[in-house]
């Protein structure tokens, strides 16, 4: 008996061992496998890492594709006094953006051509005992190269756009071309500039009429090229490396123009928007006067709105629905929201700003708005001018419907409302409450007032009111909190909160939305005095 | 006895075919239950909530437990992830979010289908038809299963009282809902994102606040079909995991996962004796059988074999005498022709 336990024991502890054993060597050789050199790996981010795949268009790579760092090898040259021509070939005076060659002519060529420029290079350098490349297989092609692309998207914006266009005293055929189909050749068409993206696609598109290179290519060719021909010229130029333009820290000191000047390409400056129905003027919906010239100011290019190209909304987002317009109809393509392309859609985004949010984070997203909303925008012409506004075109009555309008009605945000309102929710506990009603309201107004777009559509102190007193139509004399909401949890008003909850939704609601961080959502007290116990 | 190979897996389907004949008639005691008809419950709502811990306090109040060692105006302790206790039958934890602090109440979800009442062999829980899962402790004699079949980590249990310990978890303030009282919780919220009601109103609340606000909500009611339901439900900005929530229990009730296999547990205890011991009487009967059919061949074959013998016995000494009489004739005659021969020849 007392041997059998002995042998027990000793089996168990040998079973231990052995378990640990198994465990400490598992470990080790996972660490070893993560970690072949014995340190941490570190990734390098850099803008300008350029992915050589070329042959992947040749058919499966037989080697993982190279990372190429473009300003490590320009900076270089540089240092040998090379230029940009010892890579890259020159074609009608643009240098090409492949290496020592025009065309990729076959999967053989291409790859002689890489290797025996960049290995020739790497070893004459070494030869002359100078820090250069790899010049074995696996010093390019890695199978997990420890470098990542920070590369920053890049775009032409307003100020840089104006910069450019004022440089170049103001020669769009500098930059803007279209596509000549009977002549094959790039034509410059006055008035018919577009963005380079409405042709420009991600991808080259190679049609029979045509070749369309990718955005990528053609900003590269157009861009880099004439930078480095300026700076050839040793005139003022912008950047031809990686970096200058893709490095974001070189973006942000790109510098800015404050007030720029209109881009000028014929657009108008107010407008009735088109609905190209055959009645006209006379349209079922009254037609919308359109500031194009005021909402221009918001909007960095011509891209946010005009998304595909600079056509009028209505030649594709016809009334019912067309195949061009993807059968997006006028009526959606300028009412949908969650998209910055339609007028509602981008003034619901400026409502989720810090000083709308107070009162809009509680307006359900798809309410029905009043009918009285809609003449907000769709404005009828006054009834005893319309013969003569008629007669004097549609610009002009675009231009004038809102004035008469405002003329009549003007702006009023007087309204007679209480100075405090006292509270006595939840007065077992607590002293009445003395809201500061007032001091409510004229925050309210101030921001309004300092904003084109809310006082355009706030302009009685009624619409403001509905901020807090919601789901009564507007008024002054709304009805007051306690009206609709009582006891919580009643089956009938499934969806009103019972008054405690009501007050203090509304109240945090909104001073969380508008940041407002004092009194602390927690602080009983900030609003409250306890009721001294008798 | 010894048991033979193929007598021991007839023994075993036949088990096993009782076995089977009788859960197919359990099955269908295991059909969807949707919960007790206008069964109450709370729909805590996560984008409402502030983090004040009133209903902590307001739930020690109404269930007379000890003061916390923190007062409930401590609002540090949000951060801890805690659990529930047997003096803290709610607890609230504050998550960091992308957009601000995401908090998450825990407490009994009371399910509609409770996996501790399941669990329970003495129905120290009942399922109340208000909807709230409650406990009885007269009965219950501190096995704990509760505790373990519970996915939601609930039940607790007082460790530390010597005498008659107790599993404590929330009751959603059954003694006061049944009063027409609110759960306390619910009551001290001050914005409402406790709301009490029928579990089916619930359920409505929260789709028109998903309707409403898409981009304040995650498009799921966590409880609505967890575990087979609950009467506790949760609505959440942000995916329930990220409030710690768990996502993998699917939506069988856990007494469905167990009952296939506790069903079989009469049939085993009860079935399988009586079967496997008749099973066992008849092999017996009919090897005794057998053994008496070979004993009575045996015998009479015995029988046969010594009556042959002596039938054959007799023939052959019949046989012998013969031969012997034959051998004596044939002496004597010998012996007669022997005397006569001389005097023949003295006659010639």
């Amino acid at each position: 008996m007392e041997k059998e336990r002995s042998l027990l024991i000793w089996a168990g502890i040998s079973t231990v061992v052995v378990f640990l054993l198994i465990y400490t060597v598992g470990v080790l050789k996972v660490e070893a496998l993560s970690n072949p050199s014995g340190q941490f790996a570190s990734y390098l981010a850099r803008p300008d890492v350029i992915t050589i795949d070329t042959l992947a268009a040749f058919g499966k790579l037989e080697r993982p594709p190279v990372l190429f760092l473009h300003d490590q090898h320009t900076d270089a040259l540089k240092e040998q006094n090379k230029d940009c021509l010892t890579c890259h070939l020159s074609e009608n005076e643009r240098l090409s953006p492949k290496l020592k060659r025009l065309e990729d002519t076959g999967s053989k060529a291409v790859m002689d051509i890489y290797h025996n420029n960049c290995i020739t290079c790497h070893a004459d350098m070494l030869a002359a005992s100078a820090k250069a490349g790899p010049i074995v297989c696996a010093g390019c092609h890695q199978e997990k190269p420890l470098i990542i692309s920070s590369r920053a998207p890049m775009g032409l914006d307003k100020s840089l756009h104006y910069r450019h266009s004022a440089a170049h005293e103001n020669k769009c055929e500098r930059c803007h071309h279209q596509y000549d189909q009977e002549n094959k050749q790039l034509i410059y068409a006055k008035d018919q500039e577009g963005t380079c993206r409405y042709c420009h696609k991600q991808k080259t598109e190679v049609a029979e009429s045509e070749k369309r290179i990718s955005m990528r290519l053609a900003s590269h060719l157009s861009c880099v090229d004439c930078h480095r021909q300026n700076l050839a010229k040793e005139m003022a130029a912008g950047p031809v490396r990686c970096s200058g333009c893709h490095d974001l820290e070189q973006q942000n000191k790109i510098a800015k123009v404050d007030q720029v000047p209109r881009m000028k390409r014929n657009q108008p400056d107010v407008v009735l928007i088109k609905t190209n129905d055959k009645e006209g003027l006379k349209t079922r919906m009254y037609r919308v006067p359109f500031s194009h010239q005021a909402h221009e100011v918001y909007n960095d290019t011509c891209r946010e709105c005009h998304h595909a190209d600079l056509k009028a909304c209505a030649d594709c987002h016809t009334l019912t629905g067309s195949e061009e317009g993807q059968f997006v109809r006028l009526e959606q393509a300028m009412h949908q929201p969650g998209t910055t392309q339609s007028c509602q859609g981008c003034h619901e985004k400026k409502q989720r700003q810090q000083n709308c949010a107070g009162c809009h984070a509680f307006l359900a997203s798809d309410r029905k708005q009043e009918s009285s909303a809609c003449l907000k925008c769709h404005m009828a012409p006054p009834p005893e001018s319309t013969g003569v506004l008629y007669q004097e075109g549609e610009m002009q009555l675009a231009r004038m419907i809102p004035e008469i309008w405002q003329a009549t009605f003007g702006i009023s945000y007087d309204v007679k409302i209480p100075e405090k309102v006292v509270i006595k929710e939840l007065s077992e506990r607590f002293e009445p409450v003395e809201f500061e009603h007032r001091k409510v309201y004229d925050y309210m107004v101030k921001n309004i007032e300092s904003d084109k777009l809310a006082g355009y559509f706030h302009q009685s102190g009624a619409t403001i009111c509905q901020g807090c007193h919601h789901n009564s139509p507007v008024s002054g004399k709304p009805p007051q909190c306690g009206s609709c909401h009582g006891k919580p949890f009643n089956e009938k008003y499934l969806h009103a909160p019972g008054l405690k909850g009501a007050y203090h939704r509304q109240c945090m609601g909104c001073h969380v939305e508008m940041g407002i961080k004092k009194p602390a959502n927690v602080e009983c007290a900030g609003c409250h005095i306890e009721k001294k116990q008798q | 006895m010894s048991i033979s190979r193929r007598k021991f897996l007839g023994w075993i389907g036949a088990a096993g075919l009782s076995t089977a004949v009788g859960s197919s008639a359990g099955a269908a005691t295991n059909k969807h239950f949707k919960g007790y008809p206008d069964s109450l419950g709370v729909l805590y709502d996560s984008g409402l909530c502030i983090g004040c811990r009133v209903c902590e306090d307001e739930c020690n109040k109404v269930n007379n437990l000890p003061p916390p060692d923190k007062p409930f105006t401590d609002l540090d302790v949000l951060d801890e992830k805690r659990r529930t206790t047997p003096q803290a039958y709610t607890v609230v934890n504050r998550y960091a979010g992308s957009q601000g602090p995401l908090y998450r109440k825990i407490q009994c979800n009371h399910c509609l289908e409770p996996a501790c009442a399941s669990a329970c062999f003495v129905s120290a829980f009942t399922k109340t038809k208000e909807g709230a899962v409650i406990y009885d402790p007269s009965v219950c004699v501190g096995c704990r299963y509760c505790m373990i079949a519970c996915p939601f980590e609930i039940p607790t249990y007082e460790y530390d009282r010597v005498l008659d310990p107790k599993v404590m978890k929330c009751t959603m303030c059954h003694p006061r809902i049944i009063k027409g009282l609110l759960p306390g919780c619910v009551a001290g919220c001050p914005t409402e994102a406790l709301s009490f009601g029928k579990r089916k109103n619930l359920i409505r609340i929260a789709r028109e606040r998903i309707r409403r606000y898409p981009d304040r909500y995650v498009d799921h009611i966590y409880g609505e079909h967890e575990m087979g339901g609950s009467n506790w439900l949760y609505l959440s900005a942000v995916p329930f995991r990220e409030l710690d929530m768990r996502e993998d229990l699917g939506i069988t009730p856990a007494p469905a996962l167990t009952a296939g296999a506790l069903g079989a547990v009469p049939m085993v205890i009860g079935l399988w004796p009586v079967l496997l011991t008749g099973v066992y009487a008849m092999t017996k009967r009919s090897a005794k059988v057998a053994k008496q059919e070979q004993e009575a061949t045996v015998a009479a074959a015995l029988e046969k074999a010594a009556a042959e013998a002596q039938t054959k016995l007799t023939e052959e000494l019949a046989k012998a005498e013969k031969v012997k009489e034959q051998a004596v004739d044939k002496a004597v005659k010998a012996a007669l022709e022997e005397a006569a021969k001389p005097e023949s020849e003295e006659d010639s």
